[in-house]
């Protein structure tokens, strides 16, 4: 017997029967890739400091450990309570999106804020991205509808839970992680119905919104260089075109095989600039090559095919969006975050999920793992 | 609460395939059609080829002594785009390298990937710079030229630019045999510019640069010098040239210019001083040219010995009246007379008896109007007329040097032929070049033509040897030797062509010894001393620079010529 969202079940249909092998072996791959090319991303230029060339990759390995712990606390509470707790939650990030402006937080470069938590770094806008998928969920599962289609004033409102998170993060800046809680709003609204005329006026005011900030100012120069690198190569500041070009000289030197673990010299030398984070991918490409990164987008595939599988099969409307939105939010930072390292993305700080170094990334697709996951498990509940 | 449609799912799976599908479109293309460029483009950025410059020959002396030497440096430079912060690493370099602080910042600004701070530095501070471990800074083996000897035959050697490349001398001359091939090191390198341990390391070593083996003698050359500049002083002259030759090779044994420079520090010497005056510049000889006027009377045999000439003391010719230096009445003189008091009316006599082309032609023999080719950069050809431009007066002047330009080295060089019975002998600075790989390559052997019989060799060696011991030379004997030579006094051209300066001269004394098996040809000449006179300028200097000589080669005294037959033997 067990007791799930206050209900009795009968043991043949306990959740943990139904547990997805898939998805939990998926992840487990994703992270045990992600720890090799961290390694092999900053052993070298560690040693060269005289630190510990391991220590990047025991860091990753206890957040993996932790991820783990997180993921199966996820699981195990059914996941319908969060549609209580979603408004609680969705303000509580905002709360802390404004709070990570003030003293309270730390900034490096003048971006990237986080909080300083017990020597640990608590990223507010990785916070954002679930509490928003939650919240969204929980308001499209609620709503009073006769058709499929989703009506244009809650398309509106939609917008404005997503659009309030997504101002805060891009005024930090963290131009990014503004396009991936746009992208899981979109994502959301499409499983959830909306019409495509809507979708359409959303993307374009997007657009909108996207040129408005660029002609005022809004988007610091940096970014806009990085924007320049990839339609203008020609006339636009060296470093941003060289970054572009190593992690493009990285990947195509691995070939179809690759040059081996460990012996990627664009990686072993540093010339891909941040690569144990944004640029991971890269060490990827050279040290497996073809074969390797392909292997690796099929890893990506099958986690997405799972997410999407899940939200096919959720028992609730509310499980559905979850889990759609889940999947647009890996779909997104692997695509921008791939895209930018071969060349077809502007390079904006986005994360490779489960690869690219760095805690607070970790423990957010954990807990996203551990939700798909909860949702999986109480299908038949 | 309705369920939402299937149909979106597969719409965002759908848009999700397509995302995976251009990234997989985009790796084909990186990976398998473009990873050989790319891949070339990677190794290529890690490569890095420097040259590695050759060690620069030596110059060293007939002995094997060194002359020009190269000493180990570092030049160091900077690749501006690994500087972190000009100003900061510009504020280290400066005190180390002696420059300026603002213009290193400008320099290490520069949008570039090379450039040289300092050229030449020694090692140890090159070594100060390379612990600091400053990022783009970095060294390249380079060298600096010495000369250990200072101003020692400075004109002669020449110097260095400061890219090591020969300017002038012999530096210049031999610069392709000197200079070596030059070798190269292709490193794997890291973004920041150090080489890969383990990577790519091809190195084709540098070839070093072949030594010259100089004719000059140090120890004379020396002695040279010092007894020129003493002279010049003593005469408070303008400067003046020393040369020695060694009568049957050739060899300049000694070559010296004052005033003269330190080739150590040759940017902060006048460029005048630069000149190797006894190859480049060309001056009236004056009586010294006589020789030539004896030999060809008696080679042609156009005047006898015993002849004797009645020689007024002026004489017009051409529309000129020219004078002996001394006013005197109608003097008998035979040809060993006239060479002995140097009298110009009793050369215009014998020059008359010798004939314009005839006298043309021996001037020819003798070297003047073409370079010797001692193989120095820049020789003059001196200033000869050609038969058909020769004026009135032409054969007149000509017969007692003046009208006529010829350096000092060619000038030695007709004494030379005298004493070496009449054979003319190439003048040669360098006696062979010894490479690192193949060994000693003698230098070919000097061109040489008969100029004069070797009978009227003699004759004129005795002759000169009169002049030394009774006629103009006296101050230029040296007890227990004999010593053939002729003083010359000859005035200055004056600058733009219009007749000659008033009262200014070039005194010369230029002989060998001893005179019956001459060893060594001697030019000493003053360029306007205040005492005018060869014969009292410059032949002390002659006497100083054959003593020397003496000492260094270890010459015995020979045989005594006979006195040629004079005026007063009577008839």
């Amino acid at each position: 017997m067990d007791l799930v969202a206050g209900r009795v079940v009968p043991a043949e249909r306990r959740p943990i029967r139904h547990l997805d092998p898939v998805l939990v072996l998926v992840s487990v791959a994703l992270v045990s890739v992600g720890l090799l090319l961290i390694y092999s991303a900053t052993h070298r230029s560690l040693a060269a400091i005289g630190e510990d060339p391991g220590f990047y990759l025991k860091r990753q390995a206890t957040f993996a450990a932790l991820g783990v712990v997180l993921a199966l606390l996820v699981a195990s509470v059914d996941y319908r309570f969060l549609k209580v707790y979603a408004g609680m939650i969705y303000l509580g990030a905002v709360v802390l999106l404004v709070l990570v402006r003030t003293p309270l937080g730390t900034a490096v470069k003048g971006s990237q804020r986080w909080f300083e938590l017990f020597g640990f770094q608590l990223t507010p806008s990785e916070v954002a991205k679930i509490a928003l998928i939650v919240m969204l969920a929980t308001f499209l599962s609620e709503l009073r509808r006769s058709t499929g289609e989703l009506a244009l004033p809650h398309v509106y409102s939609a917008t404005a839970i997503a659009g309030l998170p997504a101002l805060l993060v891009f005024l930090q800046p963290d131009l990014g992680t503004s396009i991936v809680l746009a992208s899981i709003l979109v994502g959301m609204l499409v499983v959830a119905g909306a019409r495509g005329r809507h979708l359409a006026v959303l993307g374009l005011t997007g657009l909108v919104l996207v040129v408005a900030a660029l002609q005022t100012g809004l988007v610091r120069e940096y970014q806009l260089e990085r924007v320049r690198a990839l339609f203008d190569p020609a006339n636009v500041d060296a470093s941003a075109l060289w970054n572009r070009q190593q992690a493009e000289i990285a990947i195509g030197s691995g070939g179809l095989t690759g040059l081996g673990y460990l012996r990627g010299s664009q990686t072993n030398l540093d010339f891909v600039p941040e690569q144990h984070t944004d640029f991971i991918f890269t060490v990827a490409g050279e040290e497996f090559g073809f074969v390797g990164s392909v292997t690796l987008l099929l890893l990506f595939a099958l986690l997405l095919w799972r997410a999407l599988r899940i939200s096919a099969l959720a028992k609730d409307p509310f499980g559905t969006y979850v889990a759609a939105g889940i999947a647009s939010m890996f779909a997104i930072q692997m695509f921008v975050n791939i895209g930018m390292t071969i060349g077809i993305m502007p390079i904006t700080g986005i994360t490779l999920p489960f690869i690219s170094y760095g805690g607070s990334s970790l423990l957010t697709n954990a807990v996203a793992v551990g939700l798909l996951l909860n949702i999986h498990m109480r299908r038949f509940i | 609460m309705r369920r939402p449609p299937l149909s979106r799912l597969v719409a965002l799976l759908a848009a999700m395939l397509v995302a995976l599908g251009t990234i997989f479109v985009r790796l084909t293309v990186l990976q398998v059609s473009q990873a050989a460029s790319l891949r070339a483009l990677a190794l290529e950025q890690r490569l890095r080829t420097v040259e590695l410059p050759a060690v620069r020959g030596e110059i060293v002396d007939r002995n094997g002594e060194p002359l020009a030497i190269s000493l180990e440096a570092r030049d160091v430079y900077a690749d501006p785009r690994y500087v972190r912060d000009p100003w900061a690493t510009a504020a280290v370099l400066a005190p180390m390298l002696g420059r300026d602080r603002a213009e290193l910042a400008d320099l290490l600004r520069e949008d570039t990937s090379f450039v040289y701070l300092a050229r030449q530095v020694d090692l140890d501070v090159a070594d100060r710079i390379a612990a600091r471990g400053l990022p783009g800074i970095g060294s390249l083996p380079s060298s600096r030229r010495s000369y250990p000897a200072g101003p020692l035959a400075a004109q002669v050697l020449g110097f260095v630019g400061v890219d090591g490349v020969g300017l002038a001398g012999l530096e210049l001359a031999y610069e392709e045999e000197l200079s070596g091939i030059p070798g190269e090191r292709t490193q794997e390198i890291d973004p920041l510019g150090q080489p890969i341990a383990g990577g790519i390391d091809i190195e084709r070593p540098p070839v070093p640069g072949a030594t010259i083996v100089t004719t000059i003698d140090r120890d004379l050359q020396y002695q040279a010098q010092r007894a020129l500049e003493e002279h010049v002083r003593a005469n408070r002259a303008r400067g003046g040239t020393v040369i020695v030759l060694d009568v049957r090779t050739g060899d300049v044994l000694a070559m010296a210019t004052y005033p003269w420079f330190d080739p150590n520090r040759f940017t902060e010497a006048s460029a005048e001083t630069y000149r190797n005056r006894a190859v480049t510049d060309a001056f009236e000889p004056g009586s010294t040219n006589k020789v030539i006027t004896a030999a060809a009377a008696v080679d042609r045999g156009a005047v006898g010995l015993r002849q004797v000439f009645a020689v007024p003391w002026e004489l017009r010719v051409g529309g000129y009246t020219i004078h002996d230096a001394h006013p005197h009445g109608v003097l008998p003189m035979t040809l060993g007379d006239i060479v002995a008091e140097s009298s110009n009316i009793g050369s215009i006599l014998v020059a008359q008896r010798v004939g314009a082309p005839a006298m043309a032609a021996y001037l020819d023999r003798f070297g003047l109007g073409r370079p010797t080719g001692v193989g120095f950069p820049g020789e003059s050809p001196g200033i000869l007329p050609p038969p058909y431009a020769w004026t009135g007066s032409s054969l007149a002047t000509i017969s007692y040097g003046q009208g006529v330009a010829a350096t000092p080295l060619q000038m030695a060089a007709v004494y030379a032929a005298i004493a070496n019975d009449g054979r003319w002998v190439q003048p040669r600075l360098v006696r062979g070049i010894r490479d690192p790989r193949t060994g000693f390559e003698p230098a070919p052997p000097p061109r040489t033509r008969r100029a004069v019989a070797p009978e009227t060799a003699e004759v004129i060696s005795r002759m000169l040897a009169y002049a030394v011991e009774a006629g103009t030379g006296q101050r230029a004997a040296v007890p227990g030797y004999q010593v053939a030579g002729k003083t010359g006094t000859a005035r200055i051209p004056a600058p733009g062509g219009n007749g000659y300066l008033r009262g200014q001269y070039i005194a010369s004394f230029i002989g060998f010894l001893p005179a019956s098996e001459p060893r060594v040809v001697i030019a000493a000449i003053l360029d306007r001393p205040t005492t005018d006179y060869g014969g009292i300028a410059a032949a002390p200097l002659f006497q100083e620079v054959a003593r020397a000589a003496i000492a260094r080669l270890a010459i015995q005294p020979a045989r005594p010529l006979p006195p040629p037959p004079t005026a007063g033997d009577g008839p």
